[in-house]
């Protein structure tokens, strides 16, 4: 499976990436093979598959949180790991990881300090990020006083909050409950509409992956590996309601069905 | 592409095996440099101290090969108070801990009294163990005996009822509304459930308490009655200017303290098995 | 904000009951001590009887009263355990660091570190104290050394939990080790650090009294054994036991109360508790 387009709307480029890790017993555990890809800059991608397929490995890969043995990504036509020393990527994990002893507004402030922002204009960017994803009441409350919706909210804020040229998000709802979760999807939609960044999503949620995304890699796996690509043709504003229609059923089954051998 | 070549120091820098031959080989190679600085009389040099009150390691272990006989004796009443007390003290400790769990209103009120009875220096501790078992018997050296236990034993009961607590009350979740739901008895719950659930603690705590009843075995013998005991040997023969002795006895004590540690180790290595 | 104060109430009474029935059995032992000693005093004094000691204004030795030799002694003992304490903290702690910082240090130092656990460092007060020749250079060395073990233990223990999140986090922001290190590993260790210094603390206070015995240079262990040979009142002994224990206790409570002050999460959780008690 390739997935390849016109080379200058062209953000990432990853080019026959593969990746071997060695478990326990010492014998080789391939979790991603041959993977092609390309993401123009502003897309909404959701790498979607059942555990094991590697989804979350080729998201570390582009993070540069991993290095890759065969093939390569290019990001601006650079090296994930020159992006990184750019302080160019926003990552949100599964959990919040937010440090206890600060407040919401000093968590997000965080990268910004090591960044060496200028110092009196912190405060002014924090609020504004906090005003985003609105907990601008929540400034000087600390993680442990909020829910966990809020403080993976927080955790959004604070990825955004250094201007990245990617959002990498590691299923950051999967541990919220229903309601939340959904309240979350409209704000991230929201998000996306107003910063237009590129947003890479990694989720198993079907779903999920429909109604956020503009475009959806199916991975399966054993060894991990694109076996299909969708392309989600509904309107770049969405409701919740979208989720009632036809059309949004329609899609859901499609990308059910791409699945290799109907592992789902 | 990322497959750059890397020289062999990165690639025994990644190789475990090689990380875990070091975790060995450094702190002998540590301990053979000031073994051979000690021989050679260079610490003597630098914290400037003479061979007399510091003996050369080769001194020390022939005295202690001379003395064998009356090192074991010694060693035999330091062991003995210390296993017997640790023993005594941690059963007590799991009682109370047992107790505070059963009761747990005033109960868990005890376990902050005894907590704060584990403040109490070892040092105010001997002589007033020493000053309660005058009666015991018209023998010195049974008189000190019981006296020793008393102290080894009080130290051990505080950081065994903590953790014993910790263990009894820190179950898996729902486990204990799964032997409700059984309707299980108290007893059962104990055997089946809590018990179980707190040999990991009993052994954390017993991890703390095994060399502090060297420690406070050897302590209460400075102030016994009965000269007996290493470190009650260690005190006499430095106030006799026999250093190479007190060291030979020093050593004693500090493998005694090494062998409870490592013999502790191996049975929670055979008991808990089966946990890891 | 009610319930909580009811519950805080009942742990003090709870508490209380527990030292009044301490206080009796301690009580009825010293009458039964009484009645069939000739010098129940040696054995098991009546609690009012220690008391008064303090207060007492004959004097025991060299026409100090027994509340001012007890005193300034303690003094003495608490300062001379204080210098070996911070000497050990700091060591401690600097140790942690290192190990946390270098791979081969830590595996240099652990069994080392491990062994200080294993072996009666106490028991080897009589011989640093041959080998150093002088009483103050060996309470700072034992102090220092019963000190550094559960302050460097507890601070690398509080340095490896921090999970792997907040070093990925870190590092895709391609934070400089030294942020790292001032921003996340550092406050993070920061409570296993004040475990370490309340184990530590008694210990100090218990190896500075046990020099204090081995040469007559004050300090409340000289003043312990001098009252134990009958060199003076042996009330003094009494009041040396209750004021060690005290000490003794007080200090875990101090380093709890500095990290009330000190510690950020602490400040948290009490600022949380005010807000949640609303």
């Amino acid at each position: 499976m390739e997935e390849r387009m016109n080379s200058k709307d062209v953000q990432i480029h990853i080019n026959h990436v593969g990746m071997t890790f060695k478990d326990n017993k010492g014998n080789d555990m391939e979790a991603l093979k041959d993977i092609n890809l390309d993401i123009k800059k502003g897309e909404f991608i959701s790498l979607l598959g059942p555990s094991g397929c590697g989804k979350t490995t080729l998201l570390r890969i582009i993070a540069d949180l991993l290095k890759p043995t065969k093939g390569s990504v290019r990001i601006d036509g650079m090296m994930p790991r020159e992006i990184r020393m750019q302080q160019k990527f926003g990552i949100v994990f599964q959990s919040p990881v937010l440090l206890d002893w600060r407040t919401v507004r000093k968590n997000i402030e965080l990268p910004l300090e090591i960044m060496h922002y200028d110092a009196q204009r912190l405060p002014e960017r924090s609020a504004e990020m906090l005003k985003l994803v609105g907990l601008e009441e929540f400034a000087n409350h600390y993680p442990k006083q909020l829910s966990g919706g809020m403080q993976q909210r927080v955790g959004i804020a604070r990825a955004l909050g250094i201007e990245p040229e990617l959002l990498l998000m590691d299923e950051p709802f999967s541990a919220l409950d229903e309601f939340t979760k959904e309240k979350l999807h409209v704000d991230m939609l929201d998000i996306w509409e107003k910063t237009n960044k590129t947003i890479i999503f990694v989720t198993h949620n079907i779903q999920e992956a429909v109604f956020l995304s503009n475009r959806i890699c199916v991975l399966s796996p054993h060894p991990g590996r694109l076996s299909a690509v969708v392309d989600v043709d509904l309107p770049k504003k969405r409701t919740l309601d979208i989720r009632d229609t036809l059309h949004f059923s329609e899609l859901v089954a499609k990308v059910r069905n791409s699945f290799e051998g109907g592992s789902l | 592409m990322y497959t750059r070549k890397k020289n062999i120091f990165v690639r025994m820098s990644e190789n475990v095996n090689v990380q875990k031959a070091l975790g060995v080989i450094l702190p002998v190679l540590l301990g053979i440099v000031i073994f051979v600085l000690w021989q050679t009389q260079v610490i003597h040099k630098i914290f400037h101290v003479d061979v007399f009150t510091l003996p050369l390691p080769t001194r020390i272990v022939s005295i202690m090969i001379d003395n064998i006989s009356d090192i074991l004796i010694n060693t035999k009443a330091t062991v003995f108070a210390a296993a017997i007390g640790l023993l005594i003290g941690s059963v007590i400790g799991y009682v109370i801990a047992w107790v505070a769990d059963r009761w747990k209103g005033f109960g868990s009120g005890g376990l902050i009294i005894v907590t704060a009875f584990n403040a109490i220096p070892i040092v105010a501790l001997a002589p007033v163990m020493t000053n309660w078992t005058r009666d015991v018997s018209p023998d010195a050296s049974v008189r000190s005996m019981v006296s020793k236990i008393l102290v080894v034993m009080i130290v051990s009961i505080a950081s065994m009822s903590i953790n014993a607590y910790r263990g009894l009350t820190e179950l898996k979740p729902y486990a204990m509304d799964m032997m409700t739901s059984y309707a299980a008895k108290r007893r059962e719950v104990f055997w089946k459930l809590q018990f179980p659930n707190s040999v990991p603690y009993i052994f954390t705590a017993l991890r703390v308490s095994a060399p502090n009843s060297v420690i406070s075995a050897i302590v209460a013998e400075y102030f016994a009655e009965y000269i007996i005991g290493v470190g009650r040997q260690i005190r006499e023969n430095i106030v006799l200017a026999q250093y190479s002795t007190a060291w030979a006895y020093i050593l004693t004590a500090c493998i005694i303290g090494i062998v409870f540690y490592v013999v502790l180790m191996i049975v929670e290595a055979i008991i808990l098995k089966h946990r890891k | 904000m009610k319930k909580i104060r009811k519950l805080g109430q009942k742990k003090w009474l709870v508490t209380l009951v527990w030292v009044i029935g301490i206080v009796i059995v301690w009580e009825i032992m010293a009458f039964r001590v009484a009645a069939v000693k000739r010098t129940p005093e040696n054995i098991l004094p009546h609690i009012y009887q220690i008391l008064y000691s303090f207060i007492d204004s004959s004097p025991v030795a060299g026409g100090q009263t027994a509340l001012m030799v007890v005193a300034s002694n303690a003094v003495a003992t608490l300062l001379r355990a204080a210098v070996g304490f911070l000497l050990g903290m700091g060591l401690g702690f600097v140790l942690a660091l290192l190990m946390k910082l270098s791979g081969i240090i830590e595996k240099l130092a652990f069994p080392y570190l491990m062994l200080i656990q294993m072996i009666p460092i106490l028991g080897m007060a009589p011989i640093i104290l041959s080998l150093t020749g002088d009483i103050g250079t060996s309470r700072i060395i034992i102090a220092a050394i019963l000190t550094f073990y559960p302050v460097a233990a507890n601070t690398l223990a509080g340095l490896k939990s921090v999970e792997t999140e907040k070093y990925e986090l870190m590092y895709s922001y391609a934070a400089p080790k030294r942020m790292i290190y001032t921003k996340v590993l550092i406050p993070a260790c920061l409570p296993y650090f004040f475990t370490g210094l309340k184990i530590a603390a008694p210990m100090a206070i218990t190896a500075s009294i046990l020099v204090d015995t081995l040469q007559g240079d004050g300090g409340l262990g000289c003043m312990l054994s001098q009252s134990l040979r009958h060199a003076m009142s042996i009330y003094v002994f009494w009041d040396i036991v209750l004021v060690s224990a005290v000490i003794g206790i007080l200090s875990t409570k101090l380093m709890g109360w500095i990290e009330d002050l000190v510690s950020p999460l602490k400040r948290i959780d009490r600022q949380i508790g005010r807000r949640g008690g609303k």
